[in-house]
């Protein structure tokens, strides 16, 4: 139904413009009466300056979705949620002084105690610290697996989907043949192989079975954005196809991308600790929230604090970065400002 | 109108001839096998003077807007040659190429796709410079950029705003600014108004007009809508299933068509004239436009004709004067592809313009 | 009166503010008369015929005040059931697009025969004979064969057709068609246009036909409402309206066209953007537009004035109707 949403665009001059005189206060004189009302609607008219915002330095897409980004609450708390943890997961130490694999069979499952607010586990550990310690694994495979598979799938479904053709048809069957591998059975078959009981093996095999989801959705909207008139106008002035890919479809065609990785980072956090449970991702001693809970879940009546704790921290991590790549979606589609 | 647009002694400053665009249709998942082809350009020509506007009008799917894209060398033609200046650039690529862009430039039809939603205006209408960054030095660019802003009557301070800001008019200015950057010779305009409400479309209609005069533009106006393209035009080609079937001067065009399907075409506009409704004649054509994978034998409108014979299952009519019409000078000598070609005014010309209209040729 | 609107007043609810998109709209159509109501993109006319009908998004939108008087009852104030039963037996409207207006998984038999077996309680067969029969009515060609065809097997116009024929199914006394042609090609359209004037006259119904397009309306109106910002601005018989627009608005449409049947010099343009329906300019809501504009139009809301001499038929929501009337009257057509 198109009527009801006003046709033409209005230039929502207020709120840029209060912020322009905060930079810099050139030109606002003219037009004081319009740039007076925050977050008003302006008329505007033909040409002559009955909506005029200050010419100041000239601005970009990314500078723009900056000076969004940061006053932004969303963005402020999900970046600083995601800095905390990314320097406990560096220097757990600050947090935590007692060791992680230190355990005393005789308080297991204990509830909280001075000294050890989160209490013990089913073996005894202390929760806080392995909750504490746990962040570096689940992090780094959460991060790097979703790293890997953004940059690997956005990029072959990219070009993909921006020169067409053989290429195109071919990535696209091969993404077919990994949708048809089942996760876990493929992690049994793979990782099983696998002997050292380091993080990269299974971020590995997460990228290797994760990219085709993202190549799939970065195809899709290359192909939705390449479609559009001004990237036709772009190659009508000579522009070359770096540029195209650049300037005009990346921005244009980030958003779903954004949104669909962010969302698998915290289904990789629980792969992984699925294939720990399994026995195939890692393996004790290492010290993941994965493993934690899913050693936990068998005394979840007994202890739900054991089980309780590490799940927060892997829900409260997930949240961030849902959050994070929200606003940061946000702040790239001018649309929103 | 003047005499001196379209004569034949002036140097065209482009010059079309037996341009095709087939797109091939395809089976296959992997190995793609062709089962024939949408031939959307299927042999036109014609040629563009210095300053003059070419109008060319054709029904969804008659090929106009691929013939626009051929022309700033969007799509690669099948076949055929477009000479700018006596160069053709079907063949060009790499540098050579992106000089030639320079000069031929293009004005979208949807002002609300045709603009980056992530760019800012200035950015917009910067990036010819970035592309072509002889033109201007970087320094140079922001004044241009406003002055262009200035030329297309938007204020010159709105460069950092984005293009939702704006109203569908002014984004066709701001397209039509970046249309305008690289200072073309020829811009190729498709089908610039009809997204536009009607209030609106007189304002871009008078710029792209006076923008004509102001710089020594050559048009090339590609519209579905006959009285736009009379008003703006020069000359005018009518395009039906990929081919030009009758060209000429407006007033050749409108007033004496010759070809049955520009007489149909231009009986079916409706005239903002109540009274004329009584006594107007009234062509309607019966079924639709046949299907550009399928074109008909002989003369592709046959179809759809009253007149049709035999001879025009057999035989393709030639673009050119008619024979019966080829001695007189009147205005019914005009290319016309048509076996039967013959003059019948559809138009009911207005007393005080009739005078006007026959003086033109 | 088959129909007539009175005061009707709607605004929708957005993120930014509340849009005033209709302001007291009063028309009237009668039987065998067609109506057009003519204006631009957010003008209002779209969503007033969407009031009419009942199938207003509610939220966003909401009627707040005016009344719509069908056949002597008024809609607004019956019950959601009442009113179904109106649409579509009663009442029907036929939309600019064509394609999405039908279900692509269904036949165009099944869905012009749905309409027998929900309002009538046909049976299938019976259905799909009477579907046949309704799309020999438009001139579908090869009827028969065709009802099993879906929708994206037409072109365009046929599709137009098979939207006339579902609007027609259960001949209603009011059609509402909103920009019909707008999306076809002119020899198309000025087949369907054609289609819907003879089947007009035919059953004898009432038409209301939204339409942008002057030429469209100039062919085929008995009556205009101009609207702009919500509010007619001026209804007429259509003859006199292109003779004598008594209001620069509809003055200034009319000039900005182009037209076939002469070239012309320089367009006139009406200056600036219709207004954002967010802010609706005080007073007269075409005042910064206009070119006669004076102070009382910055302040005073125009009445709909008869204008004279007419037979009471002619409105103009303009205070200096009569100046506008004779500008035109002396042969000053561009301003």
């Amino acid at each position: 139904m198109p009527e009801p949403q006003p046709e033409e665009p209005h230039v929502s001059g207020g709120q840029r413009s209060a912020e322009d005189g905060a930079i810099a206060s050139t030109g606002l004189d003219g037009t004081m009466d319009l740039a007076t009302t925050e977050g008003e609607t302006l008329e505007k008219g033909l040409g002559n300056a009955d909506a005029g915002g200050p010419a100041d330095k000239a601005r970009s897409l990314w500078s723009d979705a900056w000076r969004d980004l940061r006053r932004n609450p969303v963005f402020i708390i999900s970046a600083l949620v995601i800095l905390f943890l990314v320097v406990i997961s560096l220097w757990p130490s600050l947090i935590a002084s007692g060791n992680p694999l230190t355990c005393d069979l005789a308080k297991a499952q204990q509830g909280s105690q001075p000294g050890h607010p989160f209490g013990f586990d089913g073996q005894g550990c202390d929760v806080y610290t392995r909750t504490v310690y746990g962040a570096r694994i689940s992090i780094s495979v959460g991060v790097c697996a979703t790293l890997g598979v953004a940059l690997l799938g956005s990029l072959l479904g990219g070009l993909a989907g921006f020169f067409g053709g053989i290429s195109d048809s071919f990535l696209s069957r091969i993404t077919d043949v990994f949708f048809a591998i089942p996760v876990v059975l493929g992690g049994l078959v793979l990782l099983s192989v696998v002997t050292s009981n380091s993080v990269w093996p299974v971020i590995g095999f997460m990228v290797l079975l994760g990219w085709p989801q993202i190549s799939r959705i970065a195809r899709g909207s290359v192909i939705t954005a390449k479609q559009n008139d001004y990237v036709q106008a772009a190659r009508a002035l000579g522009a070359s196809n770096s540029r195209m890919l650049l300037r005009h479809i990346t921005p244009n065609a980030v958003a779903p991308v954004i949104v669909v990785a962010t969302i698998a980072l915290g289904t990789y956090i629980a792969l992984e600790a699925t294939l720990s449970y399994l026995g195939v991702g890692l393996k004790p001693p290492s010290v993941s929230w994965g493993i934690d809970i899913s050693a936990a879940s068998p005394y979840i009546r007994n202890a739900p604090h054991a089980l309780l704790w590490p799940s927060g921290a892997l829900a409260i991590t997930v949240l961030a970065f849902i959050m994070l790549g929200d606003a940061v979606r946000d702040a790239l589609d001018p649309k929103l400002r | 109108m003047t005499e001196s647009t379209a004569t034949s002694t002036v140097e065209p400053i482009l010059e079309v001839t037996g341009l095709v665009k087939h797109f091939p249709l395809t089976q296959g998942i992997l190995f793609k096998k062709h089962v024939g082809a949408v031939r959307a350009v299927d042999g036109v020509d014609f040629t563009l003077a210095p300053g003059e506007t070419l109008g060319i009008v054709g029904e969804s799917g008659c090929g106009k807007s691929t013939v626009a894209k051929m022309l700033v060398n969007l799509e690669r033609p099948t076949a055929g040659s477009i000479k700018y200046k006596g160069e053709d650039i079907t063949k060009l690529s790499g540098r050579a190429l992106k000089a030639v862009r320079r000069n031929i430039q293009m004005v979208f039809q949807d002002p609300y796709t045709s603009l980056n939603p992530r760019m800012t205006v200035g950015d917009i209408i910067g990036e010819p410079y970035d592309i072509h960054p002889e033109v201007a030095p970087k320094g140079d660019r922001r004044r241009r950029v406003q002055e262009l802003l200035d030329v297309v009557g938007l204020n010159p301070e709105y460069v950092n705003r984005y293009p939702h800001q704006f109203s569908g008019g002014q984004r066709q200015r701001i397209g039509i600014a970046r249309g305008l950057a690289l200072r073309p010779e020829i811009i190729v305009a498709d089908e610039p108004v009809s997204a536009l409400d009607v209030s609106v479309q007189a304002q871009v209609i008078n710029l792209l007009e006076r923008l004509q005069g102001e710089f020594g533009l050559s048009y090339v106006f590609i519209a579905h809508d006959l009285s736009i393209v009379r008003h703006i035009s020069d000359r005018v080609g009518v395009m039906y299933l990929g081919r030009i079937v009758e060209i000429g001067r407006d007033a050749e065009i409108y007033d004496h068509p010759t070809h049955p399907y520009t007489q149909a075409l231009l009986s079916a506009v409706p005239v903002p004239d109540p009274e004329a409704r009584e006594h107007r004649e009234r062509i309607i054509l019966v079924g639709d436009v046949p299907s550009p994978t399928n074109i008909p034998s002989g003369c592709r409108f046959r179809t759809r004709c009253w007149k049709a014979r035999e001879k025009c299952e057999r035989e393709v009519p030639a673009l050119a004067v008619p024979a019966e019409f080829r001695h007189g000078a009147g205005p019914a000598a005009h290319a016309s592809a048509c076996h039967f070609a013959e003059e019948k005014q559809v138009v009911p010309p207005e007393e005080s313009l009739d005078d006007q209209a026959e003086g033109a040729v | 009166m088959l129909l007539e609107v009175r005061d009707l007043r709607v605004e929708f609810r957005t993120r930014d503010g509340i849009a005033q998109a209709v302001n007291g709209v009063e028309y009237a159509v009668d039987a065998g008369q067609t109506l057009a109501v003519l204006g631009e993109s957010g003008s209002g006319k779209s969503v007033t015929a969407q009031a009419i009908m009942g199938i207003l998004d509610m939220p966003p939108g909401r009627i707040t005040g005016g009344e719509i008087l069908f056949k002597g009852r008024d809609l607004l104030k019956l019950k959601e059931d009442e009113r179904r039963k109106i649409r579509g037996a009663e009442m029907a409207m036929i939309f600019q697009d064509a394609l999405s207006a039908l279900n692509p998984v269904l036949t165009v038999g099944d869905q012009l025969g749905e309409m027998f077996v929900v309002h009538r309680g046909m049976s299938g067969k019976d259905a799909r004979a009477k579907a046949v029969e309704l799309m020999d009515r438009v001139r579908i060609p090869a009827a028969k064969e065709r009802v099993r065809d879906y929708p994206h097997q037409f072109s365009g116009g046929m599709r137009q057709r098979i939207m006339i024929a579902m609007a027609l199914a259960l001949e209603p006394s009011l059609i509402i068609a909103d920009e019909p042609t707008t999306a076809l090609d002119v020899t198309v359209q000025a087949q369907v246009m054609d289609l819907l004037a003879e089947l007009r006259r035919e059953l004898d119904m009432g038409l209301i036909l939204i339409t942008h397009d002057l030429g469209v309306v100039a062919d085929v109106a008995d009556r205009i409402a101009v609207m702009y910002a919500g509010r007619i601005v001026e209804s007429a018989p259509v003859h006199d309206i292109y003779k004598a627009p008594a209001h620069p608005y509809t003055r200034g449409l009319l000039d900005s066209i182009p037209r076939l049947d002469q070239k012309g010099q320089e367009l006139y343009a009406i200056k600036g953007l219709p207004p954002n329906l967010m802010k609706i300019p005080p007073g007269c809501a075409f005042h910064p537009r206009c070119p006669m504009a004076r102070d009382v139009c910055r302040t005073d809301v125009p009445p709909l004035y008869e204008v004279t001499p007419s037979d009471g038929t002619r409105v103009s929501a303009c205070h200096f109707w009569r100046e506008c009337l004779d500008d035109r009257v002396d042969g000053h057509v561009n301003g």
